[in-house]
């Protein structure tokens, strides 16, 4: 018997919808007048990837945070694979930027990726055997498999990324946000995360990265969305070649 | 020489005042244990000084202080969690000034009450004067929250390590904030029987901090905490017996003691590298 954290059933995604569907999405971080992100459209077919570029302070993160229900949303509405907000907890992940986490708390690697399993055990549900193979496998495709026993604290700024993205990937979620995944690391692990990446989306999953390096990471997108202080700047579908590769980034 | 571990075991109060002192040094470093990782110490310690007006008040109408104590720190936990939905004052802030405040309201009542008589023990706790009923409720509530701790287990570990995570999943981190802080109260309650209003955040904070001094993972932390509560209280007892110190400061110094040893194992570890 299965006692799921979210009063929501898990509702399987709609084959036919967009993995995201948003529509006048206005989010603010309190109650003020100022909106951290404004009257943003977009819609991310099933299966494909997008870079969203745009400076520090831009909306990026704010937007990423809504779709997870982190922030709440003031106007407009967000559907993940044809359902709203709540239903497909399970098909979306976020990976956070590395400071929103304990990274002093007292647990090894393999116990935080196995954390990527909890959305299907629920509560009193302790991981099995199965669980603890794929965050393995998780952590092997990120080539940290050696790490597996290390105290989180002991880690390297890349070798923290590369196990947050082993409990993304735990999760075996669908539509993936990934919140700039290759900010301060090193070649190794940008390396290992583009392979990676590459490898998602050959599995037919969508992501979503955000980003202010985007003249490095260009060629592994289909499209480009530029924001900047909560706004769409300009779409730029990469596939058809709009010549635009300009970044309003620092 | 065994006759001085065994002599204090010849009296019921003694024997009353271990089971409740380990059970409760147990209850403390478990709990205690998410308390410190969720930085929430500075809470305990705004808890245990809140209980003080409740305890008066019960004391003055002849209510339970148990009841009196268990109100006021409840009402103080939810009341700051409240509060501080309004982002103008922070949280640290309400922390920093509702225990004082009520605090200061315990001793405004004695003091009117021209009676001070209870009062030591209820600021420094009287681990020997425990009765089978004070021990039963001990038990009662120790066993509710160690269950609670032992199903909620893994979303507390989840929600202390990466808050945000739990949230997506699903979690409702909301619920599980102010669930804590319901424990906290119970606990904290208990641990006023033992070691009093003011040294009850000690008995959460010490053994923690020592155990996690010596080990990198939760499971064994825990354990070693509620190891370190149980030599603390047994140790605070026989020092209270023998040499007829306060029971509740006896205990935070054996946990002080414990604490200073495992810094000093860790110093002397480093230092051999």
């Amino acid at each position: 018997m299965k006692f799921p954290y979210c009063h929501h059933l898990h509702s399987s995604p709609d084959q036919k919808a967009p993995a995201l569907e948003i529509q006048g999405l206005g989010v603010s971080y309190s109650s003020e007048d100022k909106f951290a992100l404004k009257d943003f459209d977009i819609s991310v077919p099933a299966g494909s990837s997008l870079a969203l570029v745009g400076p520090n302070g831009a909306g990026k993160s704010t937007l990423f945070k809504a779709v997870c229900g982190l922030l709440p949303v003031r106007s407009g509405s967000i559907r993940v694979f044809g359902h709203p907000l709540g239903a497909c907890h399970h098909r979306v992940v976020y990976l956070p930027q590395r400071s929103e986490i304990d990274w002093n708390f007292p647990i090894s690697v393999l116990d935080l990726v196995v954390m990527g399993r909890y959305v299907y055990l629920g509560w009193f549900a302790k991981p099995q055997k199965n669980d603890i193979e794929i965050a393995r496998h998780s952590l092997n495709e990120m080539n940290v498999l050696d790490l597996a026993h290390r105290q989180i604290s002991k880690l390297s700024g890349g070798q923290q990324q590369r196990v947050l993205i082993a409990r993304a990937l735990a999760q075996n979620a669908d539509l993936l946000l990934l919140d700039e995944p290759l900010n301060a690391v090193d070649v190794t692990t940008r390396q290992t995360v583009g392979d990676v990446l590459h490898k998602i989306k050959a599995q037919g999953k969508t992501v979503i990265v955000a980003t202010h390096y985007y003249d490095q990471e260009e060629g592994r997108y289909d499209k480009a969305i530029f924001l900047k202080d909560g706004k769409k700047v300009e779409d730029a579908n990469l596939h058809e070649n709009t010549g635009h590769k300009d970044c309003d980034c620092p | 020489m065994i006759h001085y571990l065994t002599d204090p075991f010849q009296y019921i109060f003694i024997q009353r005042a271990v089971i409740a002192a380990v059970i409760i040094g147990v209850l403390c470093a478990a709990l205690g244990t998410f308390v410190v990782l969720r930085r929430m110490a500075v809470v305990g310690h705004a808890l245990t000084h809140s209980a003080l007006p409740g305890l008066v008040i019960a004391y003055l109408l002849g209510g339970s202080l148990f009841a009196g104590a268990l109100i006021a720190t409840v009402v103080t936990a939810l009341g700051i969690g409240f509060l501080a939905r309004d982002e103008s004052v922070y949280e640290d802030t309400l922390v920093g000034m509702v225990p004082n405040i009520m605090f200061a309201f315990g001793i405004l009542l004695i003091s009117t009450s021209r009676s001070f008589r209870d009062l030591f023990s209820m600021l420094f706790g009287n681990i020997l004067g425990v009765t089978d009923g004070d021990l039963h409720l001990i038990m009662l509530i120790a066993a509710v929250s160690l269950l609670a701790l032992f199903l909620f287990y893994k979303e507390l570990k989840l929600f202390t390590v990466d808050p945000n995570y739990a949230k997506t999943i699903g979690l409702p981190v909301k619920a599980m904030h102010y669930g804590i802080l319901l424990f906290l109260s119970f606990t904290v309650v208990v641990g006023i029987q033992a070691v009093g209003t003011v040294l009850t955040n000690a008995l959460l904070v010490i053994p923690v901090a020592a155990a996690r001094l010596l080990t990198d993972r939760l499971g064994r932390m825990m354990a070693l905490s509620c190891v370190f509560a149980v030599f603390s209280a047994i140790g605070g007892i026989y020092l209270s017996y023998y040499f007829g110190s306060a029971s509740g400061a006896s205990i935070v110094m054996c946990a002080s003691m414990i604490f200073a040893a495992a810094w000093g194992y860790k110093f002397f570890k480093k230092s051999m590298r």
